[in-house]
């Protein structure tokens, strides 16, 4: 056997790629599913998120029906394919936005066109055991967001809404 | 005799110029003119005086307190030092948060899950378990009229903090505990909104049946913390109002969990008297057809980059469930056969109409946008209305007009929106608001520490630098 | 099938034990009386065993807290809200009847005015059937659960306010009560001469709410269809992106099967804008009472007081576009913070800080040693925020459910709950009115209403108080039934004017 047998991730041994079958999707689930790691298709047939069939190896070229949604190699380093990537996972389509960063987006400037403080690092602090005023002193703190509203202001960018 | 005398008229009960137009003018004008959002600032407000301080965490609690705080109370949001309310790193995917100045952790934001929750709040900090935050508590106590607090059960009671230590010290003192579970077997059981929906049974009801395909749904975004947030402030403010007359405070101990089971409805009278246990029913109602939501054809935005515009501006609200309503929508959508099948509502609420009535509706759907199917069915006369999105609400003029959704200047955060606060009622003579969305841990340390209770400078830096606060 | 019921305790007097026996042969016998609870709640030493586990300062705080604040004394208490009167003129909706229920459990007396022919919301009842209605024992007429749920401690009086006649009845009214609260359609009131600008000259330290779905004023505001129908929840959801926000995304599950964006099932926005009415009008109230002796005008709306509950949702949008997607039954903000499927339902585990975080993957990993290898030793999963990236959910909660199909719910909460995490199971309402803690603290409780019959009923859940806990005295009310006794008390009508009133149409 090719895998290791547990249902909702199928192991994949000839690659070594952990493939996450997510539990809504999958909890009653049959059909074949390519491994993110490699060209090895598997055919599971699961209910009530147990294997009723599978995961088998399909012959090398099988067609296949879907792809899981991520996988990782936990044995090399935790490398992973995240959601959408190419030829290795299915997109996840129900995002926020047409860009997914899973990270922080470091945004300057509101949707208006205003200053916000959403970026990172921001300048240490000097208040005493923490404390804080009411002031952003952005023409000080950073001036090259002040510089980069001023040029905005000037364009015409910065709205009432 | 003499002339009649006149009742008296006092001078400033005569109506003036303002108050005539007033009464005159269109009752929608007269709407705008008292609940103007641009006098919000003008107005006095309604808990003025009202000191209390926010032991909180997440959002449950903390809600239960800003309620006060957006109705003018002044409230002293209490956090861990350094570390503060684990709801700071709460972001949807990791996305969006804002920095403030900071002391030991440059890259770590708040997210944008502690948005909303702790509005015009000051913020301290103090670790409660230190012997010598005791007095510290103590003379905040004094001070105050009431505290809020989320710990285990007990856990206030053991560092000497609880309240029957605190009634001793304040007899005034309205004392709130908000928790999942509260006295009895599960006690020491933790909480948060997703267990309240969970084993309240409110998830249960929610959501397409089995039988459909479909699973239990969550409720976006913490509906139970903050809806039992704000029956928690129902009950402070009876409590406050029957310490006017007493001059006694109180203790309330809160269960969140429970309040998911209030929100029920028919579901638990109808599992007491007939054993039938209430299921799900997807976007459709159980007690009234049509009334409910439909999939169209096409989205609105086809050639949206964002998916949420492109795959699903597709959904619509339809309520047609009166008779004429319903007849109309038959006619409107070329199907004057299901009323005639359907004559009646007790008819059309049967499961098998539903399935049918809305399935047809789908059908007549299949070819159009949700605004075409919107258009269609309001200038037909009934009622139907997009389900929109974050987008939608944020252009919608109707919320703008009224104030309820309001970019503000934090004071330093800079240009934020807010939809909390101003939204939860307009009031004509003490309006709620906003005036700033949250503030750094231990922000407030000199404001509170040091102008208001008088402790000495040299003292807070040195209970700063033992990390008392 | 034959069933027997024991403990039949709550049906008649406290002492009273029967056994009865419930053939079932035809699909009526379904809907007799059921006992609850069916079995009975931990005795107060039971539940002391338990507190025990967290040593005995624990079982010392917890039967004092249950000394000073138990269920069982709420009628031992006086009533916060003793001495205000208020009128809920609403019909229809949840709102208003959801604000006022919470003011009068807490002992305000509510007075609840109907047209002739009723609230409407009487009427209702789940896929039409009758069956679900109760009937009165005075007038023998039908009433539904969810209206006879929401007039708990209330008087149902009649009113015609559409009569010239009547409305001078309820402006003779107006002196005499502190709160009115309204939901009829925007201005309707108003053109009447019994809206706010008229009512507050009679009485101007009156608090008038309205409550609504979208509003009385502005582009957007409530409308009615060209047959009159009214604007009704889930129109509150819809209009503040709720309903987007909520459901599966159809990468979990297709559309039509749940794979949709989801209402809820409970009219949920009417519920949020009734309580934020209670606050505003208690806030209105104590302003009145402390400064200004004069009373004002809220309006409160569905669709606003649950943009509230939003959050941040529109306010991310406000910082870069982003527009909140549905995630089913997990929270893109924190993690664990989800249910997902287990051997017989759906367990909810929740623990996202690293303390929480740890202990969660110790719990599992006991049964489920892979557990620790790919969730807590990956680098991925190690900072807090860093957790609720996407794919970072997706892991987690797919390991999660390869142990939770092993389990029952139970197990799964007992195992937990060892390890002190937030967890417990998805429950239908059943097993919510049999579950253990529930039941202890009647957190549903039954209660014999005079014109209903045993009624279970969710308790109020601020119950729960030193002083003045709310409570619930009576649960439906017959149409009218407190006509004699609120005309005779407040406007000295008698008997035989009220007959001729009636005759007229006017209540």
């Amino acid at each position: 056997m090719g895998v290791m047998d547990l249902t909702e991730i199928i192991w994949c041994k000839h690659c070594n790629t952990v493939n996450y079958l997510d539990p809504y999707t999958f909890w009653n689930w049959k059909g074949k599913v390519k491994c993110a790691g490699c060209d090895r298709v598997y055919y599971v047939h699961i209910i009530q998120g147990f294997y009723y069939e599978g995961p088998k190896e399909m012959p090398p070229g099988e067609p296949y029906d879907i792809m899981p949604l991520y996988a990782d190699k936990p044995l090399e380093g935790y490398e992973s394919y995240k959601p959408g990537t190419p030829g290795r996972t299915r997109p996840y389509l129900c995002l926020p936005r047409e860009i997914y960063l899973g990270k922080a987006d470091k945004v300057k400037f509101s949707i208006r066109g205003r200053p916000v403080r959403g970026w990172a690092p921001q300048p240490p602090s000097s208040g005493l055991a923490g404390s804080q005023g009411f002031k952003w002193d952005i023409e000080k703190l950073s001036p090259d967001v002040w510089k980069e509203y001023q040029v905005k202001l000037r364009k015409g960018e910065v709205r009432e809404w | 005799m003499r002339e009649k005398v006149k009742p008296e008229i006092k001078f400033e009960e005569i109506p003036g110029p303002e108050e005539l137009e007033l009464e005159k003018m269109p009752y929608e004008e007269y709407c705008r003119k008292i609940f103007d959002p641009k006098k919000t600032f003008e107005k006095p407000e309604a808990l003025k005086g009202i000191r209390w301080l926010s032991c909180t965490m997440y959002i449950f609690t903390p809600h239960s307190v800003s309620n006060l705080a957006e109705l003018g109370a002044e409230v002293i949001k209490v956090e861990m030092p350094r570390a503060g309310d684990p709801m700071r790193h709460t972001s949807p995917f990791n996305e969006a948060y804002l920095y403030p100045l900071h002391d030991t952790r440059p890259f770590t934001g708040t997210g944008y899950g502690y948005f909303h929750a702790n509005l015009n709040e000051y913020y301290i900090s103090l670790d409660y378990h230190r012997p010598e935050a005791r007095e510290i508590v103590y003379n905040l106590v004094r001070m105050s009229d009431g505290l809020t607090e989320c710990y285990r059960p007990g856990t206030f009671h053991r560092w000497g903090i609880g309240y029957k230590q605190l009634c001793e010290i304040n007899p005034r003192f309205i004392y709130v505990w908000g928790g999942g579970f509260g006295y009895g077997p599960k006690v020491f059981g933790g909480s948060y909104d997703i267990l309240g929906q969970a084993q309240g049974g409110l998830a249960s009801i929610t959501g397409f049946h089995e039988d459909f395909g479909g699973h239990p749904v969550k409720h976006t975004n913490w509906v139970i913390d903050w809806y039992s947030g704000t029956m928690i402030t129902v009950g402070v403010l009876a409590a406050l109002y029957w310490r006017r007359k007493t001059g006694l405070g109180t203790m309330i101990e809160f269960s969140q969990v429970h309040c998911a089971t209030r929100a029920c409805g028919y579901g638990v009278p109808l599992y007491g008297r007939f054993g039938i246990v209430r299921q799900r029913w997807g976007n459709w109602d159980t007690q009234l057809c049509v009334h409910g939501i439909i999939r169209t054809g096409k989205s609105d935005y086809p050639n949206d980059p964002n998916p949420q515009l492109r795959e699903e501006a597709k959904y619509v609200m339809v309520s047609a469930f009166q008779d004429e309503d319903f007849r109309e929508l038959c006619y409107v959508i070329g199907r004057p056969d299901l009323w005639e099948k359907y004559k009646t509502h007790k008819e059309r609420l049967k499961p098998e109409a539903q399935i049918e009535i809305y399935g047809a509706l789908e059908q007549w759907a299949s070819d159009k946008t949700r605004s075409e199917v919107v258009d269609i069915l309001t200038d037909a006369g009934l009622l139907a209305m997009p389900v929109m999105n974050d987008k939608e609400v944020y252009e919608c003029q109707h919320f703008r007009e009224r104030g309820t959704i309001r970019w503000i200047e934090d004071p330093i955060f800079g240009d934020v929106l807010v939809h909390g606060g101003f939204s939860v009622g307009l009031l004509s003579e003490t309006p709620r608001r906003v005036r700033w969305v949250w503030r750094p841990v231990g922000a407030d340390n000199v404001r509170v520490y040091h102008e208001l209770l008088g402790y000495p400078i040299s003292q807070i830096k040195e209970w700063y630098d033992k990390g008392i606060i | 099938m034959i069933i027997t019921f024991e403990d039949f305790s709550w049906f008649g007097g406290g002492e009273m034990t029967k056994v009865e026996e419930i053939e079932i042969k035809d699909p009526k016998d379904v809907l007799r009386p059921r006992p609850w609870p069916v079995t009975p709640p931990a005795t107060r030493e039971e539940a002391k065993e338990i507190y025990k586990k967290r040593g005995p300062e624990a079982v010392d705080f917890v039967v004092w807290l249950e000394d000073i604040l138990g269920y069982e004394k709420r009628f031992t208490k006086p009533e916060a809200l003793t001495g205000i009167r208020v009128l809920d003129v609403g019909i229809w909706r949840l709102g208003n009847a959801f604000c006022s229920s919470l003011l009068a459990e807490l002992g305000a007396e509510v007075i609840k005015i109907e047209p002739p022919t009723g609230d409407p919301l009487r009427y209702l009842t789940p896929f039409g059937r009758e069956e679900y209605m109760l009937r009165d024992n005075v007038k023998g007429e039908l009433c539904g659960l969810e209206f006879i749920n929401e007039m708990r401690n209330k008087y149902s009086v009649t009113l015609n306010l559409e009569h010239p006649e009547g409305r001078e009845l309820f402006k003779k009214l107006i002196p005499q009560v502190d709160v009115v609260i309204e939901n009829y359609p925007p201005g309707y009131f108003d053109q009447l001469g019994i809206g706010y600008r008229q009512l507050s000259k009679i009485n101007p330290r009156l608090i008038y709410c309205w409550i609504g779905i979208l509003g009385q004023w502005g582009p957007m505001k409530d409308r009615v269809s060209k047959f009159g129908q009214w604007m009704l929840e889930p129109f509150g959801q819809a209009a503040c992106s709720f309903i987007h926000n909520t459901g599966y995304p159809q990468d979990f599950l297709p559309r039509g099967s749940g794979g949709d964006p989801t209402r809820s099932a409970a009219w949920i926005a009417d519920y949020a804008a009734g309580e934020q009415a209670a606050v505003n009008i208690l806030a209105a109230l104590w302003y009145r009472e402390e400064v200004s002796g004069r009373g004002q005008f809220i309006e409160v709306t569905a669709a606003e007081a649950l943009m509230d509950i939003l959050d941040f949702d529109i306010a991310w949008y406000a910082f870069n576009r982003s527009i909140k997607a549905r995630t089913g039954a997990w929270d893109p903000n924190l993690n664990q913070y989800a249910w997902n499927p287990c051997k017989d339902g759906y367990m909810m585990i929740g623990g996202q800080t690293d303390r929480l975080w740890y202990r969660i993957g110790m719990c599992i990993s006991r049964d489920f040693p892979q557990f620790e290898r790919l969730i807590s030793e990956d680098p991925l999963l190690k900072e807090m925020a860093a957790r609720n990236a996407l794919e970072a959910l997706i892991k987690t909660y797919t390991l999660t459910t390869m142990w939770l199909r092993n389990i029952t719910r139970d197990v799964a909460e007992e195992k937990l709950m060892d390890y002190e995490i937030a967890a417990g199971p998805v429950m239908y309402l059943d097993e919510v009115a049999e579950y253990y803690h529930f039941k202890y603290r009647k957190f549903v409780d039954v209660i014999e209403d005079e014109y209903y019959g045993p009624i279970l009923h969710c308790a109020p859940p601020l119950a729960y108080q030193h002083r003045t806990p709310a409570r619930v005295k009576w649960m439906g009310r017959p149409l009218g039934i407190d006509n004699e006794h609120i005309y005779a008390k407040y406007l000295g009508i008698g008997p035989t004017q009220l007959r001729e009133l009636k005759e007229k149409g006017i209540i």
